[in-house]
């Protein structure tokens, strides 16, 4: 079984990423997109690409509050994603709601309908924080494969 | 029976398949590492490709509902196939002379659009209008720079055959041989116009910036690669690995072969590649953003095509009494 | 050619790239807001932090070993109003921004704290161990006037505070 476990090892240095923004204020965005671009924050380091196509990712970023309006087209292109997949709730809205708790257009926590794995809060979470959970979304997908 | 040995041989292990795959996965791996330090990043490790394929292996394949699954499958199976297939006709200098087939530069080019229609038909297959919009812009971009190689391999062709004093050659194997014997073409004033125009065109046939028009992620969510997951990706990656080895294989052997045996004509060839992937791909896409399809449209007809029909006329008006 | 003397540069100087997650962070900036934290001994138990948060992360309640603190990270926004308005800086914010964790864990994120109830020194009724409002108090108390104060009711405090300047 060894030669299985090694290429899993090979397959597990090339996750690609992939943005839901389920309602966002885009400020989770614009930190996703900085750890993406800045040569600073590289996670391309890591394997990671952000993919164009929900059917080449493997780690799904959400972004914010699931709004009323988001929330079936999230579900669609949830579904989309091919298993195994890693999801991972960036920011403090997708978890709890965030600021926006008690508003009558938000359906967060997201974990009532999509399975939550890695939780960065943050609001928004700093680059060295978001690569930390990708990091950590790395090694649970590492499981799954 | 040794004949389709080594057919066979050529075709999967050396310089195709294996090696062919090989080759071209590095050549990526070496551009996007070589892309990052250019940008001030540290960039991912040069395996990294090999790791995108393994990792396409174990994810599930998916086709949707609206899409026609013979061709939505048959297509990267057929961009594959005809690529493998292609290698065996580009020459490597001193090293792998192909069986000698008339005219096999002009079947190399028909080949070389079967990966451009696969991916047309990937799009339009797929049953998705972002398919579709990647299967009229990949249509636009093939028609814009099929012209200029045409024009390039009868130039080219051309300038050697009349200069032996015969009919143009269409034979790669006889084209790197006059350039052993008389110098390369690349240092020959007369087809630095055609050299130009090369160096135009493999950018957009590769799907390099500018010219990645019809893949582009962010205005076509990748346009005809959009339903594509799993093998069936991990096989379009396999097309694109071989065909970038077979343009730029044709490139070298259409103006810049070495004049070397063994292996270091290998080494030298191998050099030459990575050149080109550094300076012409790498660079550029570094340096630039991508174009508009009507904005690269309207370029492929003016510059390189008019460079092309330039090296063809001064190459037919040599031979025909005027400059030696 | 702009681009070619930024290739020169990049390629002379090397990746700015930080080392995280292969190595350890650069310290953070001194007055990031992140983690809170929050001291149970200094607490006056004004609730104003409660009253301010925008996401309602901090919670008190009472409960019989006195009131207890939580305050949820997962809803905090790290606004810093918190720490802004209280009198003593109890809760206050660090720089810990490494808080990302599974999905089990979810709830485990929270800051909780203490403010242990006391049995009245004077009177005998139910009190609080808050630490008491006396800046604006002249002359200022002695530590032992503070203990005092301390280990007394709200009614019986304020008596205290009353009678303390004529009692001498």
């Amino acid at each position: 079984m060894t030669v299985l476990a090694r290429l899993k090892d090979m397959a597990a240095r090339s996750p690609w990423l992939y943005r839901i923004n389920a309602g966002s204020c885009n400020g989770c965005d614009v930190e996703l997109a900085t750890t993406a671009l800045i040569p600073r924050y590289d996670v391309e380091r890591l394997g990671c690409q952000y993919c164009g196509s929900p059917r080449h990712a493997d780690i799904v970023l959400i972004t914010g509050p699931l709004t009323k309006h988001v929330l079936e087209a999230a579900k669609r292109v949830y579904a989309e994603i091919p298993d195994p997949k890693v999801t991972v709730a960036v920011g403090v809205c997708p978890i709890s709601g965030g600021i926006f708790r008690e508003s009558y257009a938000v359906c967060a926590p997201i974990d009532q309908y999509f399975p939550v794995d890695v939780n960065v809060p943050g609001c928004p979470p700093r680059p060295q924080a978001i690569i930390e959970g990708v990091a950590k979304a790395i090694a649970v997908w590492r499981e799954r494969l | 029976m040794t004949n389709a040995l080594s057919i066979l041989i050529a075709a999967l292990l050396f310089p195709g398949g294996a090696f062919a795959l090989t080759f071209g996965l590095a050549l990526k791996g070496a551009d996007r590492r070589l892309a990052a330090r250019l940008q001030g990043r540290v960039g991912p490790p040069l395996a990294q490709p090999f790791f995108d394929l393994v990792k396409l292996g174990f994810k599930r394949m998916m086709a949707p509902t609206e899409a026609f699954e013979p061709m939505f499958f048959g297509a990267p199976l057929v961009g594959a196939a005809a690529m493998l297939i292609a290698i065996m006709l580009v020459p490597i200098a001193g090293v792998y002379a192909p069986a000698p087939v008339t005219g096999d530069l002009i079947v190399l080019i028909y080949l070389l659009a079967i990966p451009g229609i696969a991916l047309m038909i990937a799009g339009s297959a797929s049953g998705s209008p972002y398919g579709a919009l990647g299967f009229s812009r990949e249509m636009a971009m093939m028609i814009a720079y099929e012209g200029p190689i045409v024009l390039i391999a009868i130039a080219v062709a051309l300038r050697v055959g009349l200069a032996e004093g015969s009919a143009p050659t269409f034979s790669l194997a006889g084209i790197v041989r006059y350039q052993h014997a008389h110098g390369m073409l690349l240092f020959d004033p007369l087809m630095w116009p055609a050299v130009v125009a090369f160096a135009f065109f493999y950018p957009a046939n590769l799907g390099i910036v500018p010219f990645d028009i019809p893949e582009a992620e962010t205005e076509v969510l990748e346009g005809p690669l959009l339903e594509y997951s799993g093998p069936a990706l991990a096989l379009f990656k396999i097309m694109s690995a071989l065909k970038a080895v077979v343009v730029l294989g044709l490139g070298v052997a259409l103006f810049m072969p070495l004049p070397l045996a063994g292996l270091a004509a290998l080494a030298g060839w191998i050099v030459e590649m990575l050149a080109l992937v550094l300076v012409g791909v790498t660079a550029v896409r570094v340096a630039t953003g991508r174009m508009r399809i009507d904005q690269a449209f309207v370029f492929f007809l003016k510059w390189p095509l008019m460079l092309a029909l330039l090296s063809l006329v001064v190459a037919a008006w040599s031979t025909m009494g005027g400059i030696p | 050619m702009n681009f070619l003397e930024l290739f020169g540069r990049n390629l002379r100087r090397g990746p700015y790239t930080e080392p995280f997650p292969f190595a350890p962070a650069a310290p953070a900036p001194k007055r990031l807001r992140g983690r809170i934290v929050f001291d149970a001994r200094i607490c006056e138990g004004c609730l104003l932090c409660e009253k301010l948060c925008p996401s309602g992360a901090i919670r008190f309640a009472r409960a019989p070993e006195g009131m207890t603190f939580d305050c949820w990270h997962p809803t905090c926004v790290f606004c810093g109003t918190c720490e802004f308005y209280c009198p003593t800086k109890a809760i206050h914010q660090t720089n810990d921004w490494s808080l990302a964790h599974l999905e089990a864990e979810k709830f485990a994120l929270a800051e909780h704290g203490l403010i242990p109830s006391i049995v009245c020194a004077e009177c005998g009724g139910k009190g609080l161990d808050t630490a008491p409002n006396v800046s604006k108090i002249r002359p200022p108390l002695s530590a032992e006037e503070l203990a005092q104060l301390r280990a007394r009711c709200p009614k019986c405090r304020n008596k205290f505070l009353r009678t303390r300047g004529k009692a001498s």
